[in-house]
């Protein structure tokens, strides 16, 4: 073992100890945050997996930041992990095993020049700069010197000079690297595995969807996350754990229409906030656009949402909870969860609502509709169609769920098509009429926790009056509120959404389904029935069953864009630049498509109100209602000429 | 400044669940912007869903208990004039109820206060136990006066809406039990009930062959009652004129 390679070796200790000091100091912020309940035993043992499997499957939707991140941190690991093994008398002697040294610093060198490569000579906008500028080269002088000192050993000391110089670039790259380890770029290193291990969500690497929002426990002293401390503390890790690797602000729906939100500066303002005395002004990524001002100040025990605090309320309200940013996240944070949280405080404690939330959350109080109509009204929609009543049959193979769209004229008329297609097919169904309510998802998204839990117990208590089988609903927000949500509070259903109940119908022969030939049909995923309950197969087959020509946008199934019409985004009405629903309509026109097929009442209302030239918009009902009519028009016809 | 505002059974229009009337949370959200010390005062047999006032940011609430058949004059009186409050403050009429909008006046003829309608905006006024009302009148208009509290002012809906339900708030709050002075009502005339049905516009027709706009003009113009706008009168010339449209009405006996 040569001096300069005994040199190196203490030089990663030295690192080690660094950063593990370092991180013990961060780690140690994480303890102000609630109790959580995590199987660290699983977590641990299943850390590999999640990290080798779940977010390299994320991470690897960018084959170049894939291939980069292998080198850097593969070599980075396992060259001073070599190093530190080099004090070891007997390996430290074998002259191959600093040859494999020397590899393992020459992958991270590749890595940190495709690191550099990435941020070089321009530095795309979703990424962070400041300190992540100079990350390249502090990448490439500790595995570039490493690599020399190792080379250096391996040749028993024939390279000193050069090997002298490697030693100074790994002290310096090194050190470096690790003095960034609490608050610089590597902190996701080990935040990002703490993370992997007590995840609030470990359903999601166990092949679940895992989107149900967590029940809170109105008798809880403060309701909601008003400081750092409310966030439990497996919350804190994940704030910690960003790369800023900014994939979720490209996918974010309210940050492409100009509105104040931006999912990685939120999570850095959140993170920031664990900090005492913290402010955000080192963060260098995009900004908030249209950024509404804020003192930009924050701390344990000082409040998050605010003008005089990190981050605006309009901020909030910008969400439309569609989960994109949770999908495209390598790191698996759960911006919708923090995001909830916040909104659970402004609402329940504060009551600090946007102006326009206000009163559809208080017809709902009093009259179980955001809008103030009569529950009977609901199926008016129905007139002329015969629509059984739970009421009167006492049950059915089928309830059909109405959700709130049953109001609204056009998608009335996806309704009505939806009854035809079940009389059709001699569907036993029923629907609950005037005893349906809202299912809750609006009064839940915007916070009011109080709300939805009493709208849930009160539609669970009537769905327990009726025999059925499964429900079916045309509505995602109802489906995954009945599906996901309503477990907690005693509800358990099989509940399936028209799409894939269609698709059943025309699987079985129960619908006899012609040919809509000339069109060429487009289809966008709602996010509630994509992301949230990963069905993105069943509409596809339904339509393709019709004869149709297909086309896919640039964003879709698990990875679509949404129309701007969850998370009760319509009601808050935050300004921003666009519309979301514009956004979303010309990726719609780009394919070449004809139509837009929807499933949601919500995408439904949200893209039928884009103006100008644009494609038609119908439910995949309709369209499944107009092959219907004409598979009887056919035979029909000759039916006759027989005659 | 303390402020008693009154709250009544109200109910949903749509749903006739018990709620709360909105005109009064109004009410709430006017006193709240003048003055913490805000005191909410019910009379009847059931708080119910009033308690949701004090989500709204009504730090007190004090329940008269009383029987449904009792009359909440005496109560609400007696309540107000022991717990020396500057300004009483009432909703344009109730909802659900009778909704005669009778009790502010009747509790002011009791305490002795004067009454000023359909307010919309209050503000403390220059001199010390003064209040500046801003008033609804028809059409749009505003009428900003002055007034000398104590007084009873009872607010219009197109007052600002009040501040948001806070759900924690409401289970912070403090409901005061009392029992209230029972006192049965007053006969009333026997009436009959009747769902409530709009009555149609009244829409005057413009003569035939008129122009757009002069149908327009007699459409939009028909709810109008006529007479005359004077502006800063002098108090004989009011009363002249006051008397005179009274006088063409049949109201009193002509000279």
């Amino acid at each position: 073992m040569t001096e300069l390679a005994l040199l190196l070796s203490l030089t990663v200790l030295a690192m080690v100890a660094v950063a593990g000091t370092l991180a013990t100091r961060r780690a140690l912020l994480w303890r102000i945050g609630g109790a959580a309940k995590v199987d660290w035993a699983a977590g641990l043992l299943a850390l590999p997996r999640r990290y080798l499997v779940d977010v390299h499957h994320i991470v690897g939707r960018d084959a170049y930041a894939a291939r980069m991140h292998a080198l850097a941190a593969g070599g980075l690991i396992v060259g001073s992990a070599l190093a530190l093994l080099g004090l070891v008398p007997a390996l430290g002697d074998i002259r191959l095993f600093w040859w494999l040294t020397a590899l393992a610093f020459a992958a991270a060198f590749a890595g940190g020049a495709m690191v550099g490569r990435r941020r070089y000579p321009r530095r795309p906008a979703r990424l962070s700069g400041g300190r992540f500028q100079l990350l390249p080269f502090l990448l490439a002088a500790y595995a570039g010197g490493g690599f020399l000192v190792a080379l250096d050993a391996s040749l028993g000391g024939a390279l000193w000079p050069l090997g002298c110089a490697g030693l100074a670039f790994a002290a310096v790259g090194g050190l470096g690297l690790a003095l960034q380890i609490d608050r610089g770029p590597m902190r996701h290193a080990f935040a990002g595995a703490a993370h992997l291990v007590a995840h609030p969500r470990p359903g999601r690497f166990a092949g679940e969807r895992a989107t149900a929002l967590a029940p809170l426990a109105l008798d809880t002293p403060r309701l909601g996350a008003a400081m750092p401390e409310d966030f439990a503390f497996n919350r804190l890790i994940g704030f910690d754990a960003c790369i800023q690797c900014g994939r979720c602000e490209v996918a974010c729906p309210a940050f492409a229409a100009g509105q104040p939100l931006n999912p990685k500066r939120l999570i850095q303002d959140l993170a920031a906030s664990l900090q005492p005395h913290a402010s955000n002004a080192t963060y260098a990524g995009s900004p908030y656009p249209n950024a509404r001002p804020v003192a930009g100040v924050g701390g344990p025990g000082l409040p998050i949402v605010g003008i005089g605090a990190m981050i605006h309320p309009d901020t909030l309200w910008s969400c439309t909870t569609c989960r994109a940013c949770v999908e495209e996240c390598p790191m698996m944070i759960e911006h919708v969860d923090a995001i909830i949280d916040l909104r659970r405080f402004q609402t329940l404690e504060l009551g600090a609502v946007p102006p326009r939330a206000a009163l559809p959350l208080m017809e709902l109080r009093y009259a179980d509709e955001p809008s103030g109509r009569p529950l009977a009204a609901r199926t008016d929609f129905a007139a002329g169609l015969p629509l059984p009543l739970m009421a009167t049959r006492g049950g059915a193979d089928i309830l059909l769920w109405l959700g709130e769209g049953a109001y609204e004229l056009r998608y009335g008329r996806t309704l009505r098509a939806l009854v035809s297609l079940l009389h059709k097919a001699k569907v036993d169904f029923a629907v609950l009429g005037a005893e349906e309510r809202d299912c809750g998802d609006l009064a839940r998204r915007l916070g009011d926790e109080a709300g939805f839990q009493r709208l849930a117990r009160a539609n669970i208590e009537t769905l327990s009056r009726y025999r059925f089988a499964r429900i079916l609903t045309a509505d995602p927000h109802a489906l995954h509120a009945l599906r996901n949500e309503y477990k907690d509070f005693g509800g358990a259903y099989e509940v399936v959404h028209h799409t894939a109940f269609l698709d059943e119908l025309a699987a079985t022969g129960r619908l006899e389904l012609g040919a809509l030939s000339e069109a060429r049909v487009t289809y966008h995923d709602p996010c509630y029935l994509g992301r949230y309950n990963g069905e993105v197969d069943a509409p596809r087959r339904l339509l393709d069953r019709l004869g149709i020509a297909r086309l896919e946008m640039e964003r879709s199934g698990k990875r679509s864009m949404c129309c701007g019409g969850g998370g009760g985004a319509p009601v808050s009405d935050i300004e921003g630049e666009r519309r979301i629903p514009d956004i979303r309509m010309a990726q719609a026109m780009a394919t070449g498509a004809g139509i837009v097929a929807v499933a949601c009442p919500q995408c439904s209302a949200m893209l039928e109100g884009v103006t100008g030239e644009r494609p038609a918009v119908h439910d995949i009902a309709e369209l499944v209602l107009m092959a219907v009519e004409r598979a009887d028009a056919a035979p029909a016809r000759t039916a006759e000429g027989v005659a | 400044m303390r402020i008693a505002v009154l709250l009544s059974a109200g109910r949903h229009p749509v749903s006739g669940r018990p709620a709360p009337v909105p005109v009064e949370l109004q009410a709430l959200g006017l006193a709240l912007g003048l003055s913490d010390e805000v005191t909410g005062l019910h009379a009847g047999p059931d708080i119910g869903p009033l308690r949701d006032a004090l989500g709204h940011g009504l730090p007190r609430l004090i329940h008269l208990a009383s029987e449904a058949e009792d009359d909440p004059v005496p109560g609400l009186a007696a309540a107000l004039a022991s717990g020396g409050f500057d300004l009483v403050l009432a909703g344009r009429a109730g909802q659900g109820g009778e909704d005669s909008g009778l009790l502010p006046y009747a509790l002011a003829r009791a305490l002795g206060l004067p009454i000023v309608a359909d307010a919309v905006a209050l503000a403390p006024g220059a001199a010390p136990g003064t209040l500046i009302v801003e008033q609804a009148l028809a059409r749009g208009a505003r009428r900003r006066l002055v007034i000398r509290l104590p007084a009873v002012v009872t607010v219009h809906p197109a007052a600002p809406a009040p501040a948001p339900f806070a759900f924690a708030a409401a289970r912070r709050g403090i409901v005061d039990v009392q029992a209230g002075p029972s006192a049965a009502e007053p006969a009333r005339p026997a009436s009959e009930e009747r769902p409530y049905r709009p009555r149609p516009k009244l829409i005057a027709r413009a003569g035939a062959g008129a122009s757009a706009a002069e149908r327009l003009k007699a459409a939009t113009e028909s709810a109008s009652g006529g007479g005359r706008l004077l502006v800063a009168p002098s108090p004989e010339e009011a009363a002249g004129e006051i008397l005179q449209h009274l006088r063409a009405l049949g109201l009193l006996p002509g000279r």
